[in-house]
């Protein structure tokens, strides 16, 4: 069943305007404590098949990641959070990626992004044959509250990509 | 993370997710998901200890081809600086 944003819409918009002295105050257990979270009817489900060594799979995170030398950082500073994605190549090094989210403390994925985004470990998997491969493009997003520009814009052009690369399964990481 | 891995799902693709908060997870609904005793940014346990992220992935491929019902939330038993259980 596709996500219905009818409920949604008015409720975010009456969250924004109350959140906002607290989200500038810094004050997140209460704005997450308001927000209305969009809570599914269903479960989606496509039952599996085949097998993970014939299989190309890619990671996505909500971690807050991009290439610091061609990619610019999320925007940290809207209480909107950033609707957007960055694309992160599987061939992507630690010292490449910059952090941008506000609301974790990322200082432990600075030292080793495979606790967040594990492309050695799926690499070292591609390579013993335990999976088809890892995708050659992989996904970032960070903190997001505006689910409706999410799911009305963003998330159609992320499927229709992975779609394009062929991709099997997605495993997905948030913070 | 939620919303993106059901419309992933319901476009035909297969997903699984990490999660370490159980209550969150029970609103979010995702197909198929394992829960981790680790703080948030930190999914795959400890900087530096390759055994266990590769462990975790592990158990996501085998989560993969042994759930069968949608909506399983497998738990697993790895704490924070402690040694793996056989």
């Amino acid at each position: 069943m596709p996500i219905d944003l009818s409920e949604f819409k008015p409720a975010y918009q009456k969250w924004v305007e109350e959140s906002l002295p607290d989200f500038r105050a810094g004050n997140m257990k209460e704005i997450v404590k308001k927000y209305p979270f969009i809570v599914p009817k269903d479960i989606p489900w496509k039952a599996y098949k085949g097998q993970p060594s014939d299989q190309t799979f890619a990671l996505v995170t909500s971690g807050g990641l991009y290439l610091k030398q061609s990619q610019p950082p999320f925007d940290t500073a809207s209480i909107h959070g950033d609707t957007s994605f960055r694309e992160i190549p599987k061939t992507v090094r630690q010292q490449d990626l910059g952090i941008a989210h506000a609301h974790y403390d990322h200082s432990l994925a600075e030292q080793d992004i495979n606790i967040i985004f594990p492309v050695q470990r799926f690499i070292e998997l591609e390579n013993e044959g335990m999976i088809g491969k890892l995708a050659d493009t992989n996904y970032s997003f960070s903190y997001v509250n505006d689910a409706v520009t999410l799911v009305a814009e963003t998330l159609p052009k992320l499927i229709s990509r992975i779609k394009t690369a062929g991709v099997d399964v997605l495993l997905l990481v948030p913070v | 993370m939620g919303l993106i891995q059901r419309m992933a799902e319901e476009a035909g693709v297969w997903t699984i997710s990490m999660g370490n908060a159980a209550d969150r997870m029970a609103h979010i609904k995702p197909p198929r998901a394992l829960l981790v005793k680790f703080a948030r940014g930190s999914m795959f346990g400890e900087p530096g200890n390759v055994k266990r992220q590769r462990r975790i992935i592990l158990d996501a491929l085998a989560a993969l081809q042994t759930m069968t019902e949608p909506g399983t939330i497998r738990e697993l038993p790895y704490k924070w600086k402690q040694p793996d259980p056989e």
